[in-house]
């Protein structure tokens, strides 16, 4: 899917209005503005793939690009969900703990080495309702009790996690249902299975943002919100919904995490929320939302893990890698962020 | 959604002025007392001061941020980063290493601050990303490993253990840091330049306040407290961990919410994360007394938090609510 097909155009229809109104960033403007930051995460991604080939040639090998794209798939169905919330101009922080439900839930209704459950694929669908679930629950929180998402958010990642340890026992747990562990271990087309789930929901997110009403919607309360309510849209019920499909990718991701470790225990969350915050931002979303899209996300997961991939390949500590997601983000954010429309930032 | 709103108006007006987490307080301890007789004695006392130390050194800092209007999510990777440095610089430096694990904080502070500041980046994004850059760095000095501080390092962190008249140096330490703040942040320029900023910034900033370098030195006290807590609880549990304060950052801003300290700025205080900092540590010994499953705790204060937040917001300040 390229940035030119005929869908997006009456997308970039919609931004060009709001960018009017709204100039960009100094640093963008002076490099060239709209146009160079459409395209600066593609050219990073480029550059980023031309140096690391160039410093070990293994990467290009066809064995390192199926090892990235495997490590790629639960980064981008989680970002996919992310991004609608991001395009909002809101924050799932429970992206972790919405997660580590979704795992708990698979491995502990399908075959296990814990209990006697055998329910196979049931589990896969009662995970991702846990998932969607959570997000709902995230959803009604912050619309009803009318508190800010990060807050919201912040609540139910400890909420989910805490849900998940004591479901768990605080251990971990083998998943033993041999088809769902074939998401990671059965390939087609030399892929592993959960890369096609993944690309799946990214084809699934593209069409919701590009072609469904409630993807308009979310874009336009991350446009203005007091217009999109005026113009006749009920924005709670947009705002639930986009939550609950927040909360459905993640529950997605959290079969896909299950399947590919095998197990499930209480910290296969860890570092996921930064990991696909890192992904959003660095893809272009901005954070004070309206801009940007699940495309845009794609490129920024794609930069995150061959980032992290090429620092394997280079022998640099894999410690190290949040240290420089963290400078990615303040970086993407500090090029994007629209600092005419933001008086005061809090 | 007007049910809601009509038992935010109940409490509005009680809990904002402070009142209801102190009774909270005194109704728990109560509550403990009647169920197990004699734990209002000193000794139980200077136990659970002891215990809430850590989060309330962390939960002071933060209040600084919050007070602002702002988040800091940065303070439980600086605290681990400061728990490894101590860890890993005690055998070098000696006492020398205090100073440096605790400026490290401030250092990062100051980051999270300018990055939110400068950058104009909203906090909470701004210090997630420190705390990504802090927990990296954390896992690379440390190696990903706990370290232990081994029998010489003992000896200088052994004061922080120590007792003096009865208390635990740690009550101590606290005490001095909440005095410090609660002083700080009522009678100083930067204190009430704060909490103007907090209630309210074009006013604060159209009354001639330097909005930036406020916030600023807020951010950078974050960090060195939540560095000082991170130091403390090495010396307690005599290792450094790149993961040790992890599961105290949920704990240290459900305290200060908790406390009746508003996210969205201007109101709150020290001695209202106090409250709120015991509040938490009853409730955390309450649940085990009950018989709540331990790993349940995340969730219940998970839910508290929202809770609080629901409680304590004061709406008229957002436009819109993100």
């Amino acid at each position: 899917m390229t940035i030119d097909t005929e869908p997006l155009k009456s997308v970039s229809d919609i931004e060009r209005t709001t960018l009017m109104t709204f100039l960009p960033g100094r640093i963008a403007t002076m490099l060239g503005g709209r146009r160079w930051r459409r395209l600066a995460p593609v050219a990073v991604l480029v550059v980023l793939c031309i140096l690391i080939t160039i410093a070990n040639p293994n990467f290009i090998e066809l064995r390192n690009l199926v090892r990235l794209a495997n490590s790629a798939a639960v980064p981008l169905t989680l970002a996919m969900g992310l991004t609608f919330i991001i395009l909002m101009g809101s924050i799932d922080l429970s992206v972790e703990g919405t997660l580590s439900v979704a795992a708990m839930v698979v491995v502990l209704l399908a075959a296990n080495d814990s209990n006697g459950n055998d329910y196979g694929w049931w589990a896969v669908l009662a995970a991702i309702a846990s998932g969607t679930i959570m997000g709902l629950i995230s959803g009604l929180v912050q619309t009803m009790l009318r508190i800010p998402s990060f807050m919201a958010t912040l609540g139910m990642w400890f909420v989910g996690l805490g849900l998940s340890v004591y479901m768990l026992g605080g251990s971990a747990i083998r998943l033993n249902e041999a088809s769902i562990r074939d998401l990671a271990l059965h390939r087609f087309l030399g892929l592993p299975l959960a890369v096609w789930v993944a690309v799946g929901a990214f084809v699934l997110a593209a069409i919701i943002q590009y072609h469904t009403r409630l993807g308009r919607h979310i874009l336009a309360i991350g446009g203005d919100e007091d217009v999109t309510k005026l113009s006749g849209v009920n924005v709670t019920r947009v705002r639930i919904a986009a939550f609950a499909l927040a909360g459905f990718f993640f529950g997605i991701a959290g079969v896909l995490a299950a399947a590919q470790l095998g197990q499930s225990h209480a910290v296969i969350g860890d570092g996921r929320l930064f990991a696909a915050v890192t992904a959003v931002v660095v893809g272009g979303t901005a954070l004070t939302g309206g801009e940007g899209g699940v495309v845009n996300t794609l490129i920024g997961v794609l930069i995150v893990t061959v980032l992290a991939n090429g620092m394997i390949l280079l022998g640099i500590s894999p410690y190290i890698q949040q240290t420089v997601q963290g400078l990615m983000i303040i970086a993407a954010v500090a090029l994007s962020l629209d600092r005419v429309r933001l008086k005061i930032v809090k | 959604m007007n049910e809601v709103f009509s038992i935010r108006r109940i409490f509005e007006g009680k809990w904002t002025q402070g009142a209801i987490p102190l009774v909270l307080l005194v109704a728990l301890l109560l509550i403990i007392e009647i169920a197990a007789p004699g734990f209002l004695t000193g000794e139980t006392l200077a136990l659970l001061f002891a215990n809430t130390a850590v989060l309330f050194i962390l939960a002071t800092g933060v209040t600084f941020a919050i007070l602002l209007g702002g988040i800091d999510l940065s303070i439980q990777a600086v605290a681990s980063l400061a728990s490894v440095m101590l860890a890993q610089l005690l055998p070098a430096l000696g006492f020398a290493a205090f100073p440096v694990a605790i400026l490290s904080g401030l250092a990062f502070g100051l980051l999270s601050g300018i990055v939110h500041v400068k950058l104009r980046v909203p906090s909470f994004v701004a210090t997630l990303a420190t705390g990504g850059v802090v927990t990296g760095l954390a896992l690379w000095v440390s190696n990903g490993r706990a370290i232990t501080i081994e029998e010489a390092g003992r000896e200088k962190t052994a004061w922080i253990n120590a007792t003096i008249f009865g208390l635990p140096m740690v009550v101590l330490i606290s005490a001095l840091i909440g005095i410090v703040s609660f002083l700080a942040l009522r009678y100083t320029r930067f204190g009430r330049q704060a909490t103007a900023v907090g209630a309210g910034e074009p006013a604060a900033w159209a009354a001639g306040i330097n909005v930036d370098r406020t916030k600023i030195i807020a951010f950078a006290a974050s960090g060195m407290l939540a560095a000082v807590a991170g130091v403390v609880l090495a010396a307690r549990l005599s290792s450094g961990s790149p993961v040790l304060a992890n599961q105290l950052l949920l704990p240290a801003i459900a305290a200060v919410i908790v406390g009746g300290t508003a996210i969205t700025g201007g109101l709150g205080g020290v001695a209202r994360t106090a409250v709120g900092a015991l509040i938490i540590s009853i409730v955390r010994i309450g649940m085990t007394f009950v018989g709540v499953n331990i790993f349940l705790e995340n969730m219940v204060f998970g839910a508290v938090l929202i809770a609080a937040v629901a409680i304590t917001i004061d709406r008229s300040k957002i436009a819109v609510i993100k």
